[in-house]
């Protein structure tokens, strides 16, 4: 597992628009470029922020990636995606900038 | 001769502008109203500048570089991450201070990364807009110098030297021959999970250990804690009492009072506001 590599994209795929606009438009393309293995590239196209936790990625980059990226940006839907189905039950409170 | 007059600890809660109306009202109403009175007492303290202590939320720095800690000596902006009421804007500086606390630095074991030309994120701009900005209102000048330390990303600076780098601030402030009358602002906290499943959980215990330690100028306390104490304890938001062991650290000695505290969930932080008294 490479999370310097995950940090890194990460960190372009919350603070830079050219490379949040390539990976909307071809994902496969964008991630070709980093040294990923096939499971990372799974993750990251899967929005599995749980996953890259468990692999040490920071925490605050996980919740850029998918407030920046992800098809339902709301904070419930995050929460649902890193804690699992029970989440979706009751207030979401969030950090994430956009709702 | 330069001085250090006084200091507050303050959160930079960026919830705040984007859900305002989420708490109960009488909360909402003390949380700004906190502000507003450290902006009240920053004023009656005179300054020529203020040291904002922040740290990097992985928007300003990213893994090709990141510093233990930096100072701004040159032209500052801000935010980076534009809040809704928190448009992005020039901040008036202190860049000749700023300089010379580098310098002194460099001459004395603390090997600052400088950033000449620095746009700050909300851990910056929002005690600048929401405290010492409505000081400048008033006609007084006093310039902003920017520090951000390793709190939200690893590897973090370690406690001891968090509190040894405000020592280092205190140090340079004393030797600059200009008279400087200079605030320190250590910015973050308290406790607080930031995107991990447990945000929105708020720790009072920990917030109020935190506090005490400030209110007594315990420095031996807050540099003893363990990083896994305290991302237990305070979230991995925590970490930015940091920022707190800065000033504390800036203000040996130096005895605190607590202006107002609240364990906000719909702010995802316990929102502590201590100001020390020189």
């Amino acid at each position: 597992m490479s999370r310097n590599v995950l940090e890194k994209l990460m960190h372009q795929l919350c603070v830079d628009r050219s490379v949040k606009q390539r990976f909307k438009e071809d994902p496969a393309g964008l991630l070709a470029r980093y040294a990923l293995s096939d499971e990372e590239r799974a993750m990251v196209t899967g929005f599995d922020v749980a996953g890259m936790q468990k692999h040490g990625v920071n925490p605050m980059l996980t919740l850029g990636f998918w407030t920046e990226n992800a098809p339902n940006r709301h904070p419930a839907a995050y929460m649902k995606a890193l804690r699992g189905a029970a989440a979706a039950e009751g207030q979401v409170f969030s950090a994430g900038l956009k709702q | 001769m330069g001085k250090i007059v006084g200091g507050f600890l303050v959160p930079h809660d960026p919830v705040m502008f984007v859900v305002p109306d989420a708490p109960a009202e009488d909360i909402r109403k003390r949380m700004w109203g906190a502000f507003d009175t450290c902006a009240e007492r920053l004023a009656a303290l005179d300054a020529t500048s203020v040291v904002i202590i922040g740290a990097d939320h992985y928007f300003n720095f990213g893994t090709g570089c990141l510093p233990q800690y930096i100072i701004g000596t040159g032209d500052v902006d801000g935010p980076l991450d534009v809040l809704p009421g928190l448009k992005r804007q020039i901040i008036p500086t202190s860049e000749k201070l700023a300089g010379f606390i580098a310098d002194h630095g460099h001459a004395n074991g603390f090997d600052w990364a400088v950033a000449r030309a620095f746009t700050v994120d909300h851990a910056v701009a929002i005690p600048d807009r929401l405290i010492v900005d409505p000081v400048r209102a008033r006609g007084q000048s006093i310039g902003t110098i920017p520090v951000y330390i390793a709190a939200g990303v690893d590897p973090f600076i370690k406690m001891k030297r968090a509190i040894e780098l405000g020592g280092a601030i205190k140090a340079a402030v004393e030797a600059m021959p200009d008279d400087e009358r200079v605030v320190v602002i250590g910015s973050g906290g308290i406790s607080h999970w930031v995107g991990t499943p447990e945000m929105g959980k708020v720790n009072e215990a920990f917030d109020q250990e935190i506090m005490d330690y400030a209110c007594t100028g315990n420095l031996a306390a807050i540099g003893g804690l363990s990083d896994d104490y305290i991302l237990e304890n305070g979230g991995n938001g925590g970490m930015e009492i940091r920022q707190w062991a800065v000033a504390m650290g800036a203000m040996p000695g130096a005895r605190g009072e607590i202006i107002d505290y609240a364990p906000v969930r719909e702010w995802v932080t316990g929102l502590g506001f201590v100001q020390l008294f020189a």
